[in-house]
């Protein structure tokens, strides 16, 4: 994994109203890792409580890896993604 | 009227952004599209404004075009499926959503005896516009009045084109055609191939979708997969399933599988050219077994081909209500398993 990589933190996106969960689960990925992405295009959706957010492209640049799948569950805090800006 | 899209849809083929819609936001992405450039198309449906549709369907409108356009309504079919049918005779272009197909008992005569024959019956003096979308099928216990597909109700009554897409591609482009088509469309999509978050979707439906407005035209089924042994003519979620169905048979029976898109206008001929190469036809309906989709498409395959077919035959729902209890209405809903076992059948293969 290349150090220039920003890492996509689900803690950047956990809604204030849901302070005390601290579980959801990746809904859908809208890119695959190699895809290019354009800063703020929502390039995922995660699920917390039946509450869906999208997640927000931090950088333009490129996916360089996936950590957590779809439909898999992540803790509030782990790391969804990493992204290599251009 | 926009060309037809000519575009090749294959598996894994760039997009030209790369970015893979779930099959709600494709529909998402041609209603606001539509709705940026005709002032005339509005929705209007229960929980279609703040809560976004109950499957997504409508899921950032709200924000985007305000309450004026996208409206909340109270549980009145007759009344605002009614609303949308004047407005659409008014020269509007309404898209409103019925919540689940099986709640059309109560606003089906503004659905059939209005909006589907005011066109016929005023001698052609008015147009009724609109979109009627609505979710469809089952496969994830909603008991017998909220898992129906009714395609075969829908496409059997005269006067309304009736949309069936399976993929986020299809839904995109099948839902530009459907706004500005200037009849009545019943766009019915499956709540399984959504992609919502608590209603996991199959593989299939999240596909590459260009940003760029595009059509598919009506009455154009797809082949999503060629093969040459035994024709498989199906649609919405269970696309999917004969797709898997065919991989697993990959080596035995070499299975076509033919997404029909459109149950109205239906696209006969590439069904019929189909069947002409392999001689065998299976079709796969989520509606019920007895006087539908099934029973049309054999119909229509033996009217034309009757002399190049060997074999036919049906997987479908039992005509009974559909079972809220998950393991029985996994036994009576078309599974992968059910699919290679009549294509085996049909193809001669099973085992004895």
């Amino acid at each position: 994994m290349s150090d220039e990589s920003v890492a996509i933190d689900s803690e950047t996106v956990w809604p204030a109203d849901s302070e005390d969960v601290d579980e959801a689960i990746v809904a859908n990925w809208f890119v695959r890792e190699g895809t290019a992405v354009t800063a703020g295009d929502p390039i995922a959706e995660i699920q917390i409580e039946k509450v869906s957010i999208d997640v927000p492209a931090p950088a333009t640049g490129e996916v360089a890896a996936i950590l957590v799948a779809e439909q898999a569950e992540f803790r509030r805090g782990d790391v969804l993604a990493r992204i290599i800006p251009r | 009227m926009a060309e037809a899209d000519e575009t090749e849809q294959t598996d894994g083929a760039e997009s030209t952004t790369g970015r893979e819609l779930t099959m709600s936001r494709a529909m998402v992405d041609a209603i606001a599209a539509e709705m940026r450039t005709d002032d005339d198309v509005f929705v209007l449906g229960e929980d279609v404004a703040d809560y976004g549709g109950i499957f997504d369907s409508t899921e950032g409108l709200l924000d985007e075009f305000g309450r004026e356009k996208i409206m909340d309504v109270p549980i009145s079919e007759t009344g605002f499926i009614g609303a949308a049918v004047g407005a659409a005779q008014a020269g509007m272009r309404p898209i409103a959503e019925l919540m689940f197909v099986d709640f059309f008992g109560v606003g089906m005569d503004q659905i059939y005896n209005q909006m589907a024959k005011n066109t016929y019956m005023s001698g052609g003096s008015v147009n009724v516009p609109m979109v009627l979308m609505t979710a469809v099928g089952g496969a994830y216990n909603d008991a017998a009045q909220h898992s129906q597909t009714l395609y075969g109700t829908f496409a059997h009554l005269p006067g309304m084109k009736v949309v069936v897409p399976s993929t986020a591609y299809d839904a995109k482009g099948l839902m530009h055609t459907a706004i500005r088509d200037d009849d009545p469309v019943v766009y019915m999509f499956h709540k399984r191939l959504m992609g919502i978050g608590w209603m996991p979707a199959p593989a299939g439906p999240k596909t590459p979708v260009p940003e760029d407005d595009y059509t598919i035209e009506f009455g154009e089924a797809d082949v999503k997969r060629e093969g040459d042994d035994v024709t498989v003519v199906t649609l919405g979620l269970h696309v999917h399933r004969a797709l898997e169905a065919a991989d697993e048979l990959d080596g035995a029976v070499d299975t076509e599988v033919i997404d029909l898109r459109t149950l109205v206008p239906l696209d006969t001929e590439t069904v019929l050219e189909s069947v002409r190469k392999t001689g065998r036809l299976l079709v796969v309906d989520e509606d019920y077994h007895s006087f539908g989709v099934s029973g049309e498409i054999i119909a229509r395959a033996t009217e034309g081909a009757l002399d190049d077919l060997s074999a036919v035959g049906r997987v479908t729902m039992p005509d009974a209500p559909i079972p809220y209890a998950r393991p029985l209405e996994q036994e009576v809903n078309p599974g992968t398993e059910d699919i290679v076992e009549a294509v085996r059948d049909l193809a001669g293969t099973a085992d004895e």
